[in-house]
């Protein structure tokens, strides 16, 4: 079963014997193809949606649970494709459905801490199992590769009003809620005594569920927590303030997904994998680079 | 301060899961009194905080704290994240948030106060610094100062001298006498006997339920039974 990916241009990345131009490179596919902009238009308002919550996500240290909440929105978008065929409004109501229904049980199994881990990783396999079973009792493999993996590429004029709609309410909801959903990623004890314990945590999972759910569509659920997690861990590893951040994660986002649908259209290769590969790559230079600062800077003297 | 800074408890019972952590206390931490909280780890002593502060429900039994909304909870050190990405301003003038709430900005005497507190536990002129590259006692004043600017009637402090240097200590201790000595009632979990013996003058001895309660000398010799 192959990955959706281009059959168009690969191959011809050379041209005629000479370099291809930047333009044909960089622009031309976006020119001259109507889905490759409405990917890149996509994509471009997940990133700014997950640029912030992924950074709460990271700063949390609920890295598995964004993990988890990827994979509970598969029996609920499950149940959408057998009731509606593969609608995006459907998909996506059941998705969230089942994700906030999970979200719920999770913030439950909270209160008894030992085996959280293990609790998070059962409901993350079974709800991933009986999302597969319910879709291949009544679809194709075919459906089945697109509720796991997205289809970035066949992002009609509906499903990117919906995606857009998606990451606007996701970021009015960060920027009304800011300063209690970074101090309670900081000192939950001190925000609980002051606050008269308003559920800001389940506000903030249910932030997580939606962004899982407007990425679901393009990504899949196998990976539409790659576009979360992997630019917030990069802009993490530059040790800035909270709004920094989250701003330097959408811009990662921006370039990975700019920088993934040019290589999967060149290379025809899968084009959610290239994103998350081209995410992957700005981490781990974040990393080094980062890292190779930090130890020169003893050396070469500071400035504040 | 008024006189309706005390803390009532009645047959307060806390259990997790089916655990219990704190079983049937009732008692008054008295407006003005400076008490410390003592007992063998699990006694139940960070329950007790938590319960006032209203961070956890009691499972039975009531907590009466009418200056709850005047309540500072600082939580032991290690239940914050300390590479968290706050400078030492933002972080004290958290202390403010009954003032500011969620979603307005700061007063404009917020500053100077903050910067105060700052100068009281010795961080003056770090303000701008980033608190993750704090040593451990550095951040505990840090958070003294916040509780400083928060202003309360009642002080909740949960094991504040763990794990800091003795200069530190000597700081905090002052500042909790301070505070004794502005009528705030202060309830400390701690874990140095002798120094609850020299300066505190009511104790508290957990073990799960209560041992003892009462003036130090007479409810601490409860501690070694």
């Amino acid at each position: 079963m192959p990955l959706p990916r281009l059959g168009t241009n690969g191959g011809s990345v050379a041209g005629d014997g000479g370099v291809m131009s930047a333009h044909a490179l960089l622009v031309e596919p976006f020119q001259s193809l109507a889905f490759m902009r409405s990917a890149l238009v996509a994509c471009l308002a997940l990133a700014l949606a997950n640029g912030a919550v992924g950074t709460l996500l990271v700063l949390r240290r609920m890295s598995l649970d964004g993990e988890v909440l990827g994979h509970a929105v598969m029996p609920g978008a499950a149940v959408g494709f057998l009731y509606a065929g593969p609608s995006p409004t459907w998909l996506s109501l059941g998705g969230l459905a089942s994700g906030l229904a999970v979200a719920a049980l999770a913030g439950a199994i909270t209160q008894e801490r030992a085996r959280r881990d293990v609790g998070l990783v059962v409901f993350y396999l079974l709800a991933l199992s009986l999302g597969i079973v319910l879709i291949a009792w009544r679809g194709s493999n075919v459906d089945v590769m697109r509720v796991l993996f997205g289809t970035v590429l066949a992002i009609d004029h509906r499903a990117l009003l919906q995606i857009a709609s998606m990451s606007s309410v996701i970021v009015l909801a960060i920027a009304v809620l800011y300063r209690p959903l970074a101090v309670g990623a900081f000192d939950p004890a001190f925000l609980r005594a002051v606050s008269a314990r308003a559920p800001y945590g389940a506000v903030f999972s249910a932030l997580v569920v939606l962004a899982l759910v407007a990425g679901f569509q393009a990504f899949g659920t196998l990976l539409a927590v790659g576009p979360l997690l992997l630019p917030a861990a990069a802009a993490r590893c530059w040790n800035l303030g909270v709004a920094p951040s989250m701003a330097l994660a959408t811009g990662f986002g921006f370039i990975a997904s700019f920088a993934g649908l040019l290589v999967s259209y060149h290379g025809n290769l899968p084009t959610g994998p290239a994103i998350l590969l081209a995410a992957g790559l700005l981490f781990g230079l974040s990393l080094i680079v980062a890292g190779v600062l930090r130890r020169l800077a003893p050396i070469i003297g500071r400035n504040t | 301060m008024e006189a309706d800074n005390h803390v009532l408890l009645h047959d307060v019972t806390v259990r997790y899961g089916r655990q219990i952590a704190l079983e049937a206390l009732s008692g008054e931490f008295a407006a003005g009194s400076l008490t410390a909280v003592v007992g063998a780890n699990g006694a139940g002593k960070s329950t007790l905080l938590a319960a006032i502060a209203g961070v956890v429900r009691p499972s039975t039994g009531m907590v009466a704290c009418p200056a709850r909304r005047r309540l500072a909870y600082l939580a032991q050190l290690a239940a914050i994240d300390q590479g968290y990405p706050l400078t030492l301003s933002e972080l004290i003038m958290l202390g403010g948030w009954r003032e500011f709430g969620a979603f307005r900005s700061p007063g404009a005497g917020l500053g100077a106060r903050m910067a105060t507190a700052a100068e009281t536990v010795g961080l003056a002129g770090r303000l701008s610094h980033p608190i993750n590259e704090f040593s451990v006692g550095e951040l505990q004043r840090a958070l003294f100062a916040r509780v400083i600017l928060q202003d309360a009637a009642v002080i909740l402090l949960d094991e504040p001298f763990a794990a800091v240097d003795a200069q530190t200590a000597t700081v905090l201790i002052d500042q909790v006498m301070r505070w004794h000595q502005e009528r705030r009632t202060v309830i400390a979990v701690l874990h140095d006997l002798d120094l609850v013996r020299t300066r505190f003058p009511s104790a508290l001895v957990l073990a799960c339920r209560c041992l003892a309660w009462g003036p130090t000398a007479a409810a601490l010799p409860a501690m070694a039974a």
